[in-house]
């Protein structure tokens, strides 16, 4: 490819003519002062200088002559690579690896943490939330209505300021089966504060928020087109929320996309709790006014809640406020997860480019001499650098065209991983220019973090011992062996690094899957049905729908046991203010909490979990019955320990009122009962559903058959009592187990398969340098064996030097890897807790790929025949 | 392309280099071989310039709009590239010729001044 004529500030054919015809008049001056034709010719070449140099120092001045040349370089380096296919793959590969999983997380990340919502491109939009004093983050809290009238009414900070709050609801219409949605209640303001208007219908108005408006509904554009099929004529219709009859106002366009999944948004209409200040259940949503940051808003609202506190003190002692950023907000959990997967794969691309520098620097035997005639025929220091440099470009943009390849495959693996755990709509993986100009950067990056040492050292050659003998010089010297040594035993710290780490996961993966839920999971179906207030407002309807349902289940052909718990293991109990008979309050004033249970009669016996004394709820514990409750073995050991539990009293504080007590029946074993993925036992208490009957409940039954078997046949009992009624969550409770630990597993592999890819790269790298090695003492291992050296001789000497490299690694991995969980500590929030196990597990898996790697160059040492290896040179 | 030590005697070439063209090419439109057997000539064999520098800083001049530059036949009936003085190049030989001057009266008075000293 050549610059077009015009474009040239000067062609190179005119600088030659130029320079031809400048020599030309020198060589006839030269002949009038009577020299030799011959005599004139080299006088006047000597006169010139090197034409060359001043041809290419003309070009440098030019921009696009440099581009000429940088075209040059290339052709020159795609011819090259084309002729060395072998070796032009294997960096390609190496390095298209790591820039694959590099691509592939960050697009994963670009997707979570910065790709802006539709709405959130509406103004500088911060998320508003209570604050448990003394509490770390995160730990928000929700705000009262009457709270959110006075941060509206005084702060100045933010032009708009919308309140809003989650509610899970279920809908009936005459169309399809009636089911359970995820609902927003926002105040009228939200839609114009976010510039979405709905794509049809109208939005929310102040009228819609009054008291005793006539209830309405917007739709999102998922909700209308999987339930409605995109009919508009829902528009103007009522359906029914909770039973509720509400009226479909609108439908929102498809942008319209909250952080958090949603079906559909209802007006905030503070009517009955919402008018007192001690119901808290909101959260707040500001666009920052003109000239507001988030510090001053931050510091208004603290003002704010600070006399809120004071004059309220019965509803809001020790509530703080939270301000922040959207993506701090959100993406807590995920961005601690995402910001672990990008150090690991910054550590692959590392090792790949370790490897890759090593592969050149091995190459240099053979590119010594063509660049030390380059040299001598007058190229520059920085011209052969750059020729290098383009060299590795060349093969790193190769291998990020492969790395885009492997993206596209891997996030489309992630995506299927992923899918069915809660992912939110507006997680979008599809590539943007962002990703792509990541890609870029980062596939130039490498060109050059490869490429340039190994170019440096070349370019230093020494051009009279190389062209003396033959390139030995260049490779051989004792520097360039410490270098590539260097690079090795990185390599192998690197995947030190990051093979310590992964261990970590995959160890608290295995324990957390041995270890011990509390119940049997194998064989239980559960579901989850929850009854509206509306129909189901007397405790006698609720008692009287769940007494009908257990029976009807109970009498399916397959199932041994039925009962009710207001939440299945793995998820967060309830929370329960309380005191214990004869045990004075620790802290007095704070209430203490603990985590509780509704339960009906049987649930120990359908769990597995028979109780480790006295006994289980009854039908006896009902609103007529002693009032009762069961505590669990953490419980009972906190506070009587080494004593009978049974028969001792404690009691509840609700609205600020103590109950009356409660008599301890029976002591539970203990259940995981927690959202967190540790599996950690805490104190419970239970309460029997018969005096305290709630309206949504899961369901559950053990039975003889494959549980999944049965899951039609308890949707059809709930319809048959009630059509209205939505059933969710419908799932054997080892699936629901599974969906909890998707995070862990997922990612678990995730770092599973960089850590293979670096220590597999690291092995190789070593293995190449060993052979190496072995190639250039041919020589000298011919001579020992011919001196009566034994195989086993050969075979140590050779395992010494590759294993000294993998020590060296080894030993600096584990420091890195122990600084970094130091380091990562909080993060980890004691997760994971490294332990000699864990090191010794990676040490021994790194000395087996490091002997494997040296084992085949050590295997052909002990074949060299001393003959051809003395002869050699 | 050049090491340190390298550019510091460019440095040092180039400014006077320069200034010895713009100077050249004050009698009218020269080409390069005309250029440099000119300086050549007129500092007495003095000067003793590398040819091969020649174009790059004929490149360097064109670029600042000091000289212009296009094909001609030359007196010996040969294709050659003929350099020429612009306005710009003029005032600035000016310029810098008063400089040098003054350079060159300063810098002789200090060594004639130091040698009184000694």
């Amino acid at each position: 490819m050549r610059i077009p004529r015009w474009l040239r500030w000067r062609s190179h054919d005119d600088l030659d003519e130029e320079i031809r015809t400048h020599l030309q008049y020198e060589i006839e001056n030269n002949l009038s002062r009577g020299m030799t034709p011959e005599d004139a010719r080299s006088a006047a070449l000597r006169t010139f200088g090197n034409a060359t140099r001043v041809q290419e120092r003309v070009r440098e001045g030019d921009p696009l002559a440099v581009a000429g040349s940088v075209v040059q370089d290339l052709q020159h380096s795609l011819r090259l690579w084309s002729k060395n296919p072998g070796f032009a793959i294997a960096a390609v590969v190496a390095i298209g690896l790591g820039i694959g999983v590099n691509a592939a997380i960050f697009t994963v990340a670009n997707a979570v943490l910065l790709k802006p919502l539709a709405y959130e491109a509406n103004g500088h939009f911060v998320y508003v939330q209570g604050a448990e004093a003394g509490c770390e983050l995160p730990c928000d809290t929700a705000r009262s209505y009457p709270d959110f009238l006075d941060f509206r009414a005084e702060a100045k900070s933010f032009d708009a300021l919308v309140a809003y709050a989650f509610a899970a609801v279920n809908l009936s219409d005459t169309r399809e089966a009636p089911e359970r949605y995820r609902a927003m209640k926002v105040t009228a303001n939200a839609f114009s504060t976010f510039g979405q208007q709905p794509k049809l219908g109208r939005d929310f108005t102040t009228a819609d928020e009054r008291v005793g408006a006539a209830p309405v509904a917007l739709l999102t554009y998922t909700l209308w087109e999987t339930r409605y099929g995109r009919d508009a004529s829902i528009i103007g219709k009522a359906i029914r929320v909770d039973d509720v009859p509400t009226v479909v106002i609108g439908v929102l366009g498809p942008k319209m996309q909250f952080r958090v999944p949603l079906d559909l948004w209802l007006p905030l209409v503070p009517s009955g709790q919402w008018q007192k200040r001690d119901h808290r259940g909101l959260m707040m949503l500001g666009r920052l006014a003109q000239g507001a940051t988030l510090q001053s808003a931050r510091s208004e609202m603290t003002t704010i809640s600070r006399r809120l506190e004071k004059e309220y003190s019965a509803a809001d002692k020790g509530l703080g406020i939270s301000v922040l950023e959207g993506r701090d907000y959100f993406n807590r959990r995920i961005r601690t997860v995402l910001v672990g997967l990008w150090i690991a794969v910054g550590l692959v691309l590392l090792v790949a480019c370790a490897n890759v520098a090593n592969l050149l620097l091995g190459r240099a035997v053979a590119r010594a001499r063509e660049i030390s005639i380059r040299v001598a025929l007058g190229a520059g220091r920085w011209r052969i650098v750059r020729q290098l440099l383009v060299e590795s470009i060349t093969l790193s943009t190769a291998g990020g065209f492969l790395g885009w390849l492997l993206a596209i495959w891997g996030v489309r693996a992630f995506d299927i991983a992923v899918a069915g755990t809660g992912k939110p709509a507006w997680v979008d993986f599809s590539m943007d220019y962002t990703v792509f100009a990541y890609l870029s950067a980062i596939s130039i990056g490498a060109g050059i973090a490869f490429g340039l040492v190994p170019a440096l050292r070349l370019s230093k050659v020494d051009v009279h011992a190389t062209l003396k003998d033959g390139g030995h010089a260049a490779s051989g010297g004792s520097r360039g062996r410490f270098l590539s040594g260097l690079l090795v035993a990185g390599q192998m710290a690197t995947a030190v690094t990051l093979l310590v780490g992964t261990v970590l996961v995959v160890r608290t993966l295995l324990t957390l899957y041995s270890s011990e839920i509390g119940v049997k999971t194998a064989g239980v179906l559960t579901m989850s049905v929850s009854l509206p207030d509306t129909t189901y407002s007397r405790p006698d309807d609720r008692l009287n729908f769940y007494d009908q349902l257990q029976t009807r289940i109970r009498a399916l052909p397959g199932v041994e046991a039925v009962s009710l718990a207001s939440s299945l293991p793995g998820h967060e109990g309830m929370s329960f203010a309380y005191e214990v008979e004869g045990s004075p309050a620790k802290d007095s004033g704070a209430n203490r909490d603990v985590r509780g249970l509704i339960v009906a009669p049987g649930y120990f016996h359908t769990m597995g979990a028979e109780t480790l004394a006295g006994r289980e709820f009854t039908g006896a514990d009902s609103l007529a019955g002693m009032p009762a409750v069961i505590v669990n073995r953490s419980f009972a050991a906190q506070y009587w320990p080494g004593l009978e539990a049974v028969g001792r009293r404690l009691r509840l504080i609700e609205g600020g009122a103590q109950q009356p007590w409660l008599t301890v029946v029976g002591v539970a074993p203990d259940i995981w009962q927690n959202e967190t993925i540790r599996r950690e036992f805490q104190p419970l208490i239970y309460l029997p559903y018969g005096q305290r009957p709630l309206g949504g409940m899961s369901v559950m039954a053990r039975t003889r058959v494959p549980p999944a078997t049965l899951a039609q046949a308890l949707r059809l009992e709930v319809k048959q009592l009630d059509e209205h009624l939505t059933v969710y969550a419908l799932r054997t409770l080892d699936a629901d187990i599974e969906l909890h630990d998707w995070a862990i597993r997922v990612f678990g592999s995730m770092f599973a398969i960089f850590a293979v890819i670096a220590t597999v790269l690291a092995s190789v790298g070593l293995y190449a340098v060993v052979a190496g090695a072995v190639n250039q003492r041919l020589h000298e291992i011919g001579v020992r064996i011919a001196l009566g050296a034994t195989s086993r001789d050969i075979v140590v000497s050779v395992l010494a030097q590759g294993m000294r490299q993998v020590a060296i690694g080894l030993v600096v991995g584990l420091l890195a890897a122990f600084g970094l969980i130091r380091a990562l500590r909080s993060l980890l929030a004691g997760t994971f807790r490294p332990d000699a196990a864990t090191f010794l597990i990676v040490a021994l898996l790194l000395i087996m790929a490091g002997l494997v790697a040296c084992a085949i160059p050590a295997r052909r040492a002990t074949h060299v025949d001393p003959l051809v290896a003395l002869r050699l040179d | 392309m050049t090491g340190p030590k390298d550019n510091d005697r460019i440095q040092l070439l180039q400014g006077t280099l320069d200034l010895l063209i713009l100077q050249t090419l004050v009698f009218g439109p020269c080409h390069g071989h005309g250029i440099a057997t000119n300086i050549q000539s007129t500092s007495g064999e003095v000067l003793l310039i590398d040819h091969g520098s020649l174009y790059p800083a004929l490149q360097r001049l064109e670029k600042a709009g000091l000289i212009a530059s296009e094909w001609g036949i030359s007196d010996k009936n040969r294709r050659a590239r003929f350099y020429k003085l612009t306005r710009l190049g003029r005032s600035r030989l000016t310029a810098e010729a008063g400089k040098w001057e003054k350079m060159v009266r300063a810098v002789a008075r200090i060594l004639r001044t130091e040698g009184q000293e000694a």
